[in-house]
């Protein structure tokens, strides 16, 4: 036995019998090194220790912990560093902040228990680590001792349950009740001592800590006895501490001498965040010199950014997409063979090339898009048939085509997404009839029978990013799905999501995955064509830009690089 | 004179009861409520309702009018739903903004397009005539965002000159502020100029050719004592009401130049407030600018009355 299989054994012998299981995962070569790390961060295995194992499965650590070119650079102490945003839509409350604005602000004073980073793995930030039990019902996390919000209280096991148990609470307002129904009810979260919580869940769950990290943004920890008044003080425990807030203008901030990580101590002196007010002004304060740092925009609102030699593009793969919704419960589109073939008009090579300039991933009419773990990725990709879609067209008896209209609102690149569409089916005589509002027309009151959302033949609806796939395979795709303008009802397809929700392995969550793009595939409720990235404009000299797709930023190792 | 102002200002109040009625009757055809849109479409509902209730967005339109109503009467213009922030305070530092940028567009755009107008006037035909009038009306003619872009591409991208945005930064002292605003007030210049120089124009030219002006010249008064003493007195009536009526638009019209500027005027928070279905916040907002509307009609009433004093006698007979 070699001195890497020695070491490995000696890990194993020391490790649960899930982690046992990734790592056969691993070694299999069943899944790659990301998404071992991935994965392995989720079930409450640390970066480091996963490195080792990788080591020692004849992976460096190196490799693993890559260094993306562009961000490249030692950035110098000192000075300000200053972030574009859009501007909040209401008050600043972590608790009912639901829009980028409010979640960039959000993530520079407060701090989550799991910082979902760029490439989706989970690493401990008030969490020292979790593990599951019963199945994946039940999740213990170790929370950090030694932590003090900005006014040097203490944070503690009870302050975390009472975020999660006023987060889960209905009667709180609370924007993350969407993502926590079903799964965390108000009460089940308890400190089991100062640096234990226990989260009992409604039913198991094995992607759950994505549910306490930055993915659920309104999840910063706050203290026990909040009373909702956050922009007074806009307390946390993070590394920024606020120095000034001006109401539609910005925030600005100088660091947290006090911070627990001192690796993460800001290395500038004071960082600003400005708002604009749409992604034109905020191009114009980058290219003005205004900023530094813009936190995203799009490929139709930022060209002058992606040919500017001056601003760095920061990529990163993501799950945002467009849903186009077939209501299956329509004359027009209750044969899966006429929704199968709209899937199949659908030139989906040119939507990326012509809406995002190649920057997305195709989409295969799942929410599953490559760059979650749990994909499989052996399902073949839909392309554009015309022929096969004209023959299925003929089969369901709609060979001369139909009428029907597309609902949508005028946003981001929806307009034009909406016109390409119209123009790709109607080679096979379907005429599409456009009608683009305004955001609150389109959704309404958001509830069945006062939404055209959710009562239209077909909508485009926009999704932003999730590190993990659970919200997007539930409320738009289940049965009583509250999203679910498709109208699609499929018992197998319910039971398939609940089988993959509780599955805790990777093995096992792919092997649903897999079965529900398959059924996706075939009775196609939903367009999903693309998976749009995440696009960042930096100046050139700025360096260790850290950014997620979800739209956070954390900007304590961002500084500018010597000339 | 003074019971001419007391009857102005008891239309002007009916006119406010008036304005506030249409925005709450406007309201309720708006789709949607707060909490949602708050919370957004992919809210669970029993947030949203437990929002609407904390917010008292649950009360029934007629009910949050009338608290509205009643505040107001106590000084109290009530509370952002959206915002959380007094309305007097979220008002305030829009209304403060929005007079900044009006002042320096009017400062500069009003006594430059009269001297336009009144100059293309005297200058009847000729090629400075043309230049004035076209140029002036071309301006006009270009939409607002387009000016804005316009500035923002010559004189702050490429040229470097101004700054891209309007809000100058914290601390910034008087001239630094003027400086922020001076590209979007250009922008109100281009759009405005034309206009008010076409009514200055017109006025003039009406004005020279009255009979009072011929007598004036007959008497052989010089041509200089002829404009300033009987021409501009009488050309420039028009021009007053136009101008008044632009007032209301600089305060409350500049949402497009606001938004390009990144600039947190009185058109930006209405607009919020309006897709927001923030009440409160919209009630007051709409009602300041028909305040400063109805001020500056009044203004340019008064004016009217004391160049033409017609006016002033046709009001007390």
């Amino acid at each position: 036995m070699g001195e890497r299989e020695r070491r490995l054994d000696e890990i194993r012998t020391q490790r649960s019998p899930l982690e046992n299981h990734l790592i056969d995962e691993l070694r299999s070569g069943h899944i790659g090194r990301r998404e071992f790390i991935r994965r392995g961060t989720v079930v409450g295995m640390s970066v480091p220790l996963l490195g080792l194992i990788a080591s020692a499965c004849g992976v460096s650590r190196e490799e693993i912990e890559r260094k993306d070119p562009a961000q490249t650079g030692t950035p110098q102490r000192g000075g300000t560093i200053r972030a574009g945003i859009l501007q909040p839509s209401g008050a600043l409350d972590p608790v009912t902040v639901a829009d980028q604005g409010g979640l960039g602000v959000l993530g520079q004073s407060g701090e989550y228990l799991i910082w979902s980073d760029r490439d989706l793995k989970a690493q401990p930030r008030l969490a020292e680590s979790w593990a599951p039990s019963e199945g994946g019902r039940v999740w213990r996390f170790k929370i950090r001792q030694g932590v003090k919000f900005h006014d040097g209280t203490p944070m503690d096991a009870e302050d975390v349950a009472a975020t999660f148990n006023r987060l889960a609470d209905p009667d709180a307002g609370s924007n993350a009740l969407s993502a926590l129904g079903g799964v965390l009810s108000k009460d089940n979260t308890k400190a089991i001592d100062a640096s234990t919580v226990e989260f009992q869940l409604d039913a198991p769950n094995g992607n759950f800590p994505f549910l306490t990290s930055s993915d659920n943004y309104n999840a910063i920890i706050l203290p026990k006895d909040y009373d909702g008044d956050w922009e007074k003080t806009f307390i946390g425990t993070g590394p920024w501490k606020r120095s000034a807030f001006r109401p539609g203008e910005g925030v600005s901030y100088v660091p947290n001498r006090e911070y627990w990580d001192k690796d993460r101590i800001p290395i500038s002196d004071a960082s600003e965040v400005r708002f604009y007010s749409n992604e034109q002004s905020e191009v114009f304060g980058l290219l003005g010199n205004e900023v530094d740092i813009l936190v995203q925009f799009s490929v139709a609102g930022g060209k002058a950014l992606l040919t500017d030699p001056d601003i760095r593009t920061i990529e990163l793969q993501a799950s945002a997409h467009r849903q186009v919704h077939l209501n299956n419960s329509t004359e027009q589109f209750k044969d899966k063979r006429t929704r199968q073939a709209m899937a199949l008009l659908v030139n989906r090579r040119d939507l990326v090339d012509g809406l995002l300039d190649t920057k997305s991933d195709f989409g295969n009419d799942s929410p599953f898009a490559p760059v979650f773990p749990s994909t499989a990725k052996d399902v073949a990709q839909r392309q554009q048939d015309v022929r096969k879609a004209k023959e299925l067209l003929a089969a369901a008896g709609q060979e001369d085509g139909f009428r029907v209209q597309l609902d949508g609102w005028n946003g981001f690149e929806m307009p034009d997404l909406a016109q390409l569409i119209q123009q790709n089916v109607r080679q096979a005589g379907i005429k599409i009839d456009l009608s683009i509002t305004d955001a609150a027309t389109y959704y309404g009151d958001a509830t069945f029978g006062n939404s055209r959302w959710l009562d239209s033949a077909m909508g485009i609806t926009e999704y932003g990013h999730r590190g993990v796939p659970n919200v997007l395979l539930g409320a738009p795709l289940l049965s009583k799905g509250t999203w679910n303008g498709a109208h699609f009802k499929n018992a197998r397809y319910d039971d398939l999501v609940k089988d993959y929700t509780a599955a805790i392995d990777l093995g096992e969550q792919r092997r649903y995955a897999q079965q529900i793009q398959e059924l996706l595939l075939d009775e196609t409720p939903i367009l999903f064509t693309y998976f749009y990235y995440y696009l960042t404009g930096a100046k050139s000299d700025i360096a260790n830009v850290d950014v997620t797709a979800m739209g956070h930023f954390d900007l304590s190792r961002t500084g500018r690089v010597k000339s | 004179m003074a019971r001419f102002i007391g009857k102005r200002m008891l239309l002007s109040l009916i006119t406010l009861v008036l304005l506030s009625l249409i925005v709450f009757i406007g309201a309720q055809v708006l789709p949607g409520d707060i909490g949602r849109s708050i919370l957004g479409p992919l809210a669970d509902q029993r947030a949203v309702d437990a929002l609407n209730e904390r917010l008292g967005a649950n009360e029934s339109l007629v009910s949050q009018y009338f608290d509205w109503i009643g505040g107001l009467f106590t000084g109290d213009m009530g509370t952002s739903l959206a915002f959380r922030r007094p309305v007097s305070d979220v008002l305030g530092d829009a209304l403060v903004n929005s007079l900044k940028l009006a002042i320096i567009a009017f400062v500069i755009v009003v006594p430059l397009s009269i001297l336009g107008g009144v100059y293309a006037a005297l200058n009847e035909g000729s090629k400075r005539d043309r230049f004035i009038s076209l140029g002036g009306l071309s301006a006009t003619a270009v939409p607002d965002f387009v000016w804005a872009v316009l500035l923002i591409l010559v004189f702050s991208l490429l040229l470097g000159i101004f700054p891209v945005t309007a809000t100058a930064p914290p601390g910034s002292g008087f001239f630094d502020q003027v400086y922020y605003l001076i590209l979007p007030a250009m922008c109100l210049v281009f759009v405005l100029f034309g206009y008010i120089a076409r009514m200055a124009r017109a006025g003039t030219i009406e004005a020279l050719d009255a009979d009072y002006t011929r007598t004036a010249i007959i008497k052989g008064l010089p041509r200089r004592t002829v404009v300033r003493g009987h021409v501009l007195r009488n050309s420039l009536l028009p021009t007053i009401a136009v101008v008044a009526t632009q007032a209301g638009y600089l305060l409350g019209g500049l949402l497009v130049i606001e938004t390009i500027f990144n600039y947190q005027g009185i058109g930006q928070a209405l607009y919020r407030a309006a897709t927001q279905k923030d009440f409160p916040l919209l009630e007051t907002g709409v009602l300041v600018v028909g305040v400063v509307y109805l001020v500056a009609t009044l203004i340019a009433d008064i004016m009217y009355s004391v160049l033409n004093p017609r006016v002033r006698l046709g009001g007390e007979q």
